[in-house]
């Protein structure tokens, strides 16, 4: 009796084996190395001109390539182009690297460039190119630039635009284009199961030679709890975002690591600087005194956010941008300005007038950021300490940009976060702290509404020259005159967390675009 | 029954209406998607332009309108995140939800029926109580802590299934399924219990209430009485006749379950279409939401129709009108 259980078992294992065997249906990889990838979502769309979102990034950053490459530490190298040069104050030539081959064979020409140039400036990410007027092919391997106005940065922008093939993409329509990737970069797309997986082969001809892992596969596992039992069942070798309360346990394990770095997104709060706010009951906005808004900083103990809210994991900012950037000021920190000092807080309210403190409402989300409901409760009881009742108004991230747009004329009060990948302090500047309406193109966030013509000056001047080095110097101006006069409170920048098993090397990137082509298995 | 065909045709196209009307009015007031699609330092020019790519550049009336004549052209509208027909991203993610939701309800089934008709048949005993207490216990269980529980005791420390995802799939007629493989099938009982625990609680308890009722009346009598076999009563006599309550409320389960095992799917990384309804929501991906819910409305329909027809099968002196 028992025999015949035991036989029968064997039996079942068998067909089983058989089974599994002849029903995995799949492309069959050569024997090599290969890597499994956590992300918390699954890629929309893999048209890298017509999505800007964290997954479909990581994946266009194997299918393509761009002209000028970022470094895991945002420094720019040279891509598929292999060197440029300024002509004149608006005119940059590229000169392409020769002998590229696309997937399908393709060798790279200058029309493919000056196709997706084109191709993008009638697409959802148009403003990727916002500043390139023209792109010209002057012959197979050199492409002309013309930028509306003189910009330093031109290149550093171009790590953002990625070449697609003219040929193929005409060929196959815009639908396929987002089902079927097929650039320059260092994998293939071999396989694609809508929320299941994305299944990637080493492109062996890559120019910048064969990728080091043959098979990279990346699983949408959303809630934080399974992606971390995935790890840990080696089902996946690297999770994004480890969950913080698992941080411990998983950092207690010797066969995993844990990897985390501050990433380029900075939350900051918009102070309103009009004669009168929307949500503040008072004749004048308390606010626009520069006083106040100093109050307010010191107020808020970014410390304890850090400690408490963020356990551990964030960074407070000391500017606007990180240090990597362009206008970033070396040695200067708006926390060593304006240091937590309750009773210097206090005393500033009195001295302009508001001793009594007043009441408004700050505007954010709560399933955007980190934590970004508890922060609101955190700054709400570090400002009822200098007498300013906070009202918070939290939502979702599909109603919140909505509603604080500029002229954000229901707001006075919003945090938000904000990062800038192309390396450079002025983007950020344009948008968020330039006087409104005063140019097309330059603050069309600037949500307090901040305006001073001495600021707008030097990025008017850094948005005049082609010179990297010059405009680094205008935009550290800028950078000077906006921790004095505050318009704008960078709180911290958000950390992000990896987990991968021991034998993984990963490379974590401040943009937050895994590339597993600079990853190894061991 | 031609008649109660055409009645039940009309009565699905206003409800879908209904609902179609309904997701637009919601949708009209969560703010422009648009904005959840541009960078946030697009200008006013790159916005308008995204708008007028994701045809919202029309009022909600035009937008609607243009909506329902597309559908009575057999289209059913595009997402605006994945700029492709909204029902093909439902149609792809179906079969993974149809394979994790009839496993769960099979498995409900066959525990469900035998442990009812026990419990119906001796009420008294501590085994039916306990039995009962257990149901609650599974009635009241949120189907996220008991994936997570199941994952952490049979993944992670017992590693006999796998924590998450579909595993090897093969495809038959055009759809891939998971279950034509035991690597396959492994992945699919960890989320296929979670989900069937609520349901199969819920028709153990109404198996035991029917029974209960049933078996008090003559015609048990009388089959006791003639000497038929105990197992014979109750499943023959006793459970045929409690089977149509039983019916109506597997039917809506089973609707249930088909529409939203959104948790169940998202804990365990499932791609079905539950998870792509947050995450439509979560962009404000209107067209996707409008069809999915109409096809929810219409899988509701068609589930009360099949069910009305089995009365008649299982009654025949239900008579379809």
């Amino acid at each position: 009796m028992k025999n015949l259980a035991i036989a029968r078992l064997t039996r079942r294992g068998l067909v089983a084996a058989a089974l599994t065997g002849a029903a995995f249906v799949g492309p069959a990889f050569a024997q090599g190395k290969s890597l499994t990838i956590a992300l918390t979502a699954d890629a929309v769309i893999l048209d890298p001109h017509a999505a800007n979102e964290l997954t479909g990034n990581i994946m266009f950053y194997h299918f393509y390539d761009p002209l000028v490459q970022r470094t895991p530490e945002l420094e720019f190298r040279p891509g598929l182009a292999e060197s440029w040069q300024v002509v004149d104050d608006t005119t940059w030539v590229f000169r392409l690297r020769k002998g590229v081959k696309f997937h399908n064979g393709d060798e790279l020409k200058a029309s493919d460039v000056v196709f997706t140039v084109e191709r993008l400036k009638k697409a959802l990410m148009a403003s990727l190119v916002a500043n390139i007027a023209s792109a010209r092919a002057i012959d197979d391997y050199t492409v002309e630039f013309k930028t509306p106005k003189p910009y330093a940065v031109l290149h550093m922008a171009l790590a953002e635009i990625l070449i697609l093939n003219e040929k193929h993409t005409r060929a196959i329509g815009d639908e396929q284009v987002g089902l079927k990737p097929m650039g320059t970069g260092p994998y293939k797309l071999a396989e694609w199961v809508k929320e299941d997986r994305i299944v990637m082969e080493a492109f062996t001809d890559h120019w910048r030679g064969k990728p080091k892992i043959d098979k990279v596969t990346f699983k949408p596992i959303t809630n934080p709890a399974t992606r971390t039992a995935s790890l840990l069942t080696g089902g996946v070798d690297v999770i994004q975002d480890l969950a913080v309360r698992d941080v411990a346990s998983v950092r207690a394990n010797n066969a995993f690591n844990v990897i985390a770095r501050p990433s380029l997104l900075n939350i900051v709060l918009a102070l309103d600087t009009r004669d009168k706010s929307p949500t503040i009951d008072l004749p004048v906005n308390p606010m626009k005194d520069r006083r106040v808004r100093e109050a307010i900083i010191r107020a808020i103990n970014v410390d304890a956010i850090r400690t408490v809210v963020m356990n551990g994991f964030s960074t407070p900012s000391d500017q606007y941008v990180p240090a990597s950037h362009l206008g970033y000021v070396p040695g200067l920190d708006i926390r060593k300005e304006y240091p937590f000092d309750l009773d210097k807080a206090r005393a500033l309210m009195k001295e302009a007038g508001f001793e009594k403190g007043f009441t408004m409402t700050l505007d954010t989300t709560n399933n955007r950021y980190v934590n970004d409901g508890p922060i609101a409760q955190a700054l709400a009881s570090m400002l009822s300490r200098i007498g300013i009742t906070l009202n918070l108004n939290l939502m979702p991230r599909a109603n919140f940009f909505g509603y604080i747009r500029v002229p954000s004329d229901k707001s006075s009060f919003i945090m938000s976060g904000w990062d800038t990948p192309s390396g450079d302090a002025g983007n950020m500047y344009n948008v968020l702290l330039y006087s409104r309406g005063k140019k097309a193109g330059y603050g069309q966030a600037n949500r307090g509404a901040y305006s001073n013509a001495e600021f707008d000056e030097w990025i008017d001047k850094a948005d005049a020259t082609s010179d990297m080095k010059q405009r680094h110097e205008f935009l550290q101006q800028a950078t000077r005159i906006a921790v004095r006069d505050i318009p704008m409170i960078p709180v911290h920048y958000e950390q992000d967390i990896y987990a991968a098993k021991k034998n993984v090397t990963v490379v974590p990137r401040m943009d937050k675009f895994i590339w597993a082509y600079e990853m190894d298995v061991n | 029954m031609l008649g109660y065909l055409i009645k039940r045709l009309i009565q699905m196209f206003v409800v879908l209406w209904v609902v179609s009307v309904l997701v637009f009015v919601m949708m009209s007031f969560t703010g422009d998607p648009t904005y959840m699609m541009v960078p946030l330092d697009a200008t006013e020019e790159q916005i308008e332009n995204a708008r007028r790519i994701l045809g919202l550049d029309q009022s909600h009336l035009v937008q609607y309108w243009r909506f329902l004549s597309n559908i009575v052209q057999g289209d059913f509208g595009r997402s605006f995140v994945f700029r492709q027909p909204a029902l093909q991203l439902i149609m792809e993610r179906l079969p993974a939800t149809l394979e994790i939701v009839f496993l769960a309800m099979a498995m409900a089934l066959v525990i469900a029926i035998p442990l009812g008709v026990y419990a119906g048949a001796n009420p008294n005993r501590w085994s039916s109580r306990a039995l009962m207490a257990g149901s609650l216990v599974g009635v009241s269980l949120p189907g996220f802590w008991l994936g997570m529980v199941l994952i952490f005791v049979f993944a992670v420390k017992l590693q006999m299934f796998p924590s998450s995802g579909r595993g090897p799939t093969s495809e038959i007629m055009g759809m891939r399924f998971s279950f034509t493989s035991w690597q396959g099938f492994l992945h699919l009982v960890l989320p296929a219990v979670t989900l069937s625990i609520g349901t199969l609680a819920i028709l153990m308890r109404i198996i035991r209430a029917e029974m209960m009722e049933v078996l008090k009346q003559d015609y048990i009598k009388f089959a006791r009485a003639k000497g038929a076999a105990n197992r014979f009563v109750l499943f023959k006599h006793g459970l045929k006749n409690a089977l149509i309550p039983l019916i109506t409320v597997f039917g809506l389960m089973l609707g249930d379950l088909i529409a939203f095992a959104t948790l169940t799917e998202t804990i365990f990384a499932w791609p079905g279409i539950g998870k792509l309804l947050v995450d439509s929501i979560y962009r404000g991906d209107r067209p996707v939401i409008v069809v999915y819910l109409m096809f929810v409305a219409f899988l509701f329909v068609l589930v009360n129709f099949i069910v009305d027809v089995a009365y008649a099968f299982i009654d025949p002196r239900i008579k379809i009108k």
